[in-house]
């Protein structure tokens, strides 16, 4: 049969992962909603579309998997914004770690809490506390506190979603002058999902929110058996 | 004189060619994950490709001309690689009840006090290092 052939399966959830994309994002250009961003539009009619097609994770995850490994080369291409923004990061670097220091605190920390107040299992903790850092090094981090790293990956993705969303409203509402403030907020706290929305606001934003999503990333990987041991 | 002339004519198609700058891109992803292999280290091949990319700007070794298109397409493209990701959530049915929405209500209130702790932090370091800057321009 032509449809359980493995080249046209790849071919299908390919081109339909890419097509709900496109679609996604002409139709934010045209609403310009919080809920009309590709990030939500795309994965929700790709999951109805696997439901419907009985298509499992697994199997659809087989078929698209060189999309996710492109996340590769798109780190490779932030060194040409943060290469451009060279004289800012060079004037600020001091504050840009401390922003990264003081957010990676605050997400393990409130984590820790927030998961037992909500009375959650413990791998549910651990999974959840590396959420802040992008998806390789989290799931890395997970695995050495141990935390369970696929868990890890779908809290990363949402975080990413929610906070991109949620970062435009509190941009908003926070009294923030400067642009690496603004940068900093996304790519800490919505890594790549915020780093793409920050270069929508702008290019200082979008390369200083790549900066910090990079830092945050390493530090926490050389932090991690620290925290391990302290765990 | 002929390899230089390849050589020149290498470098004039990479500017003219968004098509060969993302290849570029791949070469130097590609660079980095031999990199992370053959290192062990914990850290992810972009990163070290990213980082060879800067030294090699930096150094004028690579001119930004030369892949500044087909890094700018791997930027504005990157939601799309993460699409993927986000449909493992179709191997987990505990997240459709109770425990989906404890894990969902942790990540906004913790994301929101992240993205706040960091603004503030960044912003009022800005502000003490713009005002230092300020005060030795005022002495001179």
């Amino acid at each position: 049969m032509v449809w359980n052939s493995s080249i046209f399966q790849a071919l299908f959830w390919s081109v339909a992962t890419i097509a709900f994309y496109q679609m996604g994002k002409g139709l934010h250009v045209r609403l310009r909603q919080w809920w009309s961003t590709p990030m939500l539009i795309a994965p929700i009619s790709l999951v109805c579309l696997a439901i419907v097609l009985h298509e499992s994770y697994r199997d659809y995850i087989r078929q698209t998997h060189w999309l996710v490994a492109l996340l590769g080369p798109a780190t490779v291409a932030f060194a040409v914004p943060v290469w451009e923004q060279r004289a800012l990061i060079r004037r600020h670097w001091a504050v840009l770690l401390a922003g990264a220091a003081a957010g990676s605190a605050t997400a393990m920390g409130s984590v820790w809490v927030l998961s037992a107040a909500f009375g959650l299992s413990d791998s549910l903790r651990l999974s959840m506390m590396p959420r802040s850092i992008s998806t390789p090094f989290a799931m890395t981090v997970s695995a050495q506190i141990g935390g369970i790293p696929d868990l890890t990956a779908i809290f990363v993705i949402v975080t990413g979603v929610l906070g991109a969303t949620l970062g435009e409203a509190l941009v908003q509402v926070l009294p923030l002058r400067s642009g690496l403030a603004r940068g900093a907020l996304f790519g800490m706290g919505a890594h790549g999902v915020g780093v793409a929305r920050a270069l929508g606001i702008g290019r200082e934003e979008g390369s200083v929110a790549g900066l910090v999503m990079v830092l945050v990333g390493v530090a926490n990987v050389l932090a991690a058996p620290v925290l391990a041991y302290l765990l | 004189m002929p390899l230089r002339k390849i050589a020149v004519t290498a470098r004039r198609s990479l500017r003219s060619n968004r098509l060969l700058q993302i290849g570029a891109v791949l070469v130097f992803w590609l660079i980095g994950e031999g990199l992370a292999r053959v290192t062990g280290w914990p850290i992810p091949g972009g990163i070290f490709g990213m980082v060879i990319l800067l030294s090699l700007l930096a150094s004028g070794a690579f001119s930004q001309a030369s892949v500044r298109r087909g890094a700018n397409w791997f930027v504005a493209e990157m939601l799309l690689f993460f699409i993927p990701a986000v449909l493992a959530v179709l191997d987990h049915h505990e997240f459709l009840g109770v425990v989906g929405l404890k894990v969902l209500a942790i990540i906004v209130s913790s994301t929101a006090l992240v993205m706040g702790v960091t603004a503030v932090v960044v912003e009022f370091g800005f502000r003490v290092v713009c005002s230092a800057k300020e005060d030795s321009h005022g002495v001179e």
